[in-house]
């Protein structure tokens, strides 16, 4: 059984911004809930309201904009996203982080902007949105804020989002449409697991970015290389920007060896 | 608070709390008990519901916010009594040991054949990649899939992958 908490639906986003402005830290946002849930039942977090804004007018936006770029809002689910063909061609990264997360039905549920608030160090959303610099909105009554996703995440489940706000969108520019990319996840069965490590690279033209999940406190993203860079630099580079950890999952080891080994094999297949 | 929810086609008005799950409404409140509580955190998939024609897992969708929803379980698989033809080739394929992974696995599936008439074997491995079977009977699942939508070529051989 779930702690006992009240439950709150607001249809319009300053009747929200209302209700988190009250300066509350035990009211929650209830987006797909698989975390959030989760950490209720497990007694992590006691909340004392829950606010459901799956059906807050304007929260769903998903669109590209040939200027603004892509818009996600709170609301958009992973298989939202997968299922988009238009924008899973335009930002295949994105396509492919969201496929290595969790099951089938978790994402049904299971929101974009829902994993990045999570802030867990193994955020599969997290790598794509890091090598394409999306940027979050975040918005409350004192007003709206851009911050990049880079600066988001400040240590294990931990962010710069303040009690009263909540990230209104990711944008993702256009100016990262349309390159080549993938995600290599290293996890302990086939089927849906945490990632023990992940790699995420994105290439454009003149230059590749790398992101790696699982691999520090927060999701990392190495420096900007050049579309020529040996692959033996660019994996040293990777490696000389993360620091995992030695847990019962992995070795500190093994996932700085997978790391590498990955890196190599996305290289390969862009370059390809 | 009140809601009210269409469980295979018969609306329900009832009081709940907040806090309550939609695994736990269904089961306690409504008394269709066809669903499961496996780990009851999302990882298990045996209390798997089709909420508005997703796939979901119930334990971690509140009764609120299924609030208006149309809900199917494993309640409305079988009519007056006939298993319906997933149903028939679970049995024909014995894709069913202790059972209790069933009712998760069968509407994985349904909601998968409601999107995809015609299946692959990947995109049945990967509809129900959320549901475990610790008899790990996946293999006799799969073929039951594939034999329903006529795609299974050595009938009656276990294939073991």
């Amino acid at each position: 059984m779930l702690c006992e908490f009240d439950y709150l639906e607001p249809t319009t986003l300053a009747d929200v911004l209302e209700i988190l402005g009250q300066g509350d830290a035990g009211v929650r946002i209830l987006a797909g809930g698989t975390d959030l849930l989760v950490n209720i039942r497990a007694g992590l977090i006691t909340p004392k309201a829950l606010v459901n804004i799956k059906k807050t007018a304007g929260l769903d936006t998903f669109a590209f904009h040939p200027d603004r770029g892509l818009e996600i809002g709170p609301a958009v689910t992973i298989n939202q996203l997968i299922t988009n063909t238009e924008i899973a061609r335009r930002y295949p990264l994105l396509e492919q982080c969201a496929e290595m997360l969790a099951s089938y039905q978790l994402r049904n549920r299971a929101t974009v902007i829902g994993n990045i608030v999570n802030a867990s160090p193994s955020a599969d959303m997290a790598p794509a949105l890091l090598c394409y610099r999306a940027k979050l909105t975040l918005t409350s009554k004192r007003g709206s804020r851009k911050v990049g996703i880079a600066e988001f995440f400040t240590g294990v489940k931990k962010t710069v989002l303040a009690a009263d706000e909540i990230v209104e969108k990711i944008t993702i520019p256009a100016s990262e449409a349309d390159g080549k990319g993938g995600y290599a996840k290293l996890k302990r069965i086939k089927g849906h697991d945490l990632g023990i490590v992940g790699v995420a690279l994105h290439k454009k033209q003149d230059y590749i970015r790398i992101a790696v999940s699982a691999s520090a406190p927060t999701p990392i993203l190495a420096p900007d290389f050049q579309a020529k860079d040996s692959p033996d630099y660019i994996a040293e580079q990777v490696l000389a920007a993360i620091k995992p950890i030695d847990d019962i999952r992995s070795s500190r080891e093994y996932r700085r060896f997978m790391a590498s080994v990955f890196v190599k094999r996305l290289l390969e297949e862009v370059r390809a | 608070m009140k809601i009210t929810l269409t469980v295979n086609d018969q609306v329900y008005t009832r009081e709940c709390a907040p806090s309550k799950n939609l695994l736990h409404f269904l089961r306690e409140d409504i008394g269709l008990t066809g669903t499961k509580e496996g780990c009851g955190a999302g990882e298990c998939g045996a209390c798997t519901v089709i909420m508005d024609g997703k796939a979901v897992n119930a334990c971690l969708v509140l009764a609120a916010e299924a609030n208006g929803a149309q809900i199917r379980t494993v309640e409305g698989e079988a009519k007056d009594g006939i298993l319906s033809p997933l149903q028939q080739k679970f049995m024909e394929h014995h894709a069913v040991q202790c059972g209790f992974c069933t009712p998760g696995m069968l509407m994985s599936l349904r909601e998968l054949l409601e999107r995809n008439a015609k299946p692959g074997e990947h995109e049945i491995k990967q509809a129900i990649e959320g549901n475990f079977c610790r008899c790990t009977g996946y293999q006799q699942i799969i073929e039951a899939v594939l034999d329903l939508t006529g795609q299974l070529e050595h009938k009656g051989e276990l294939r073991h992958v």
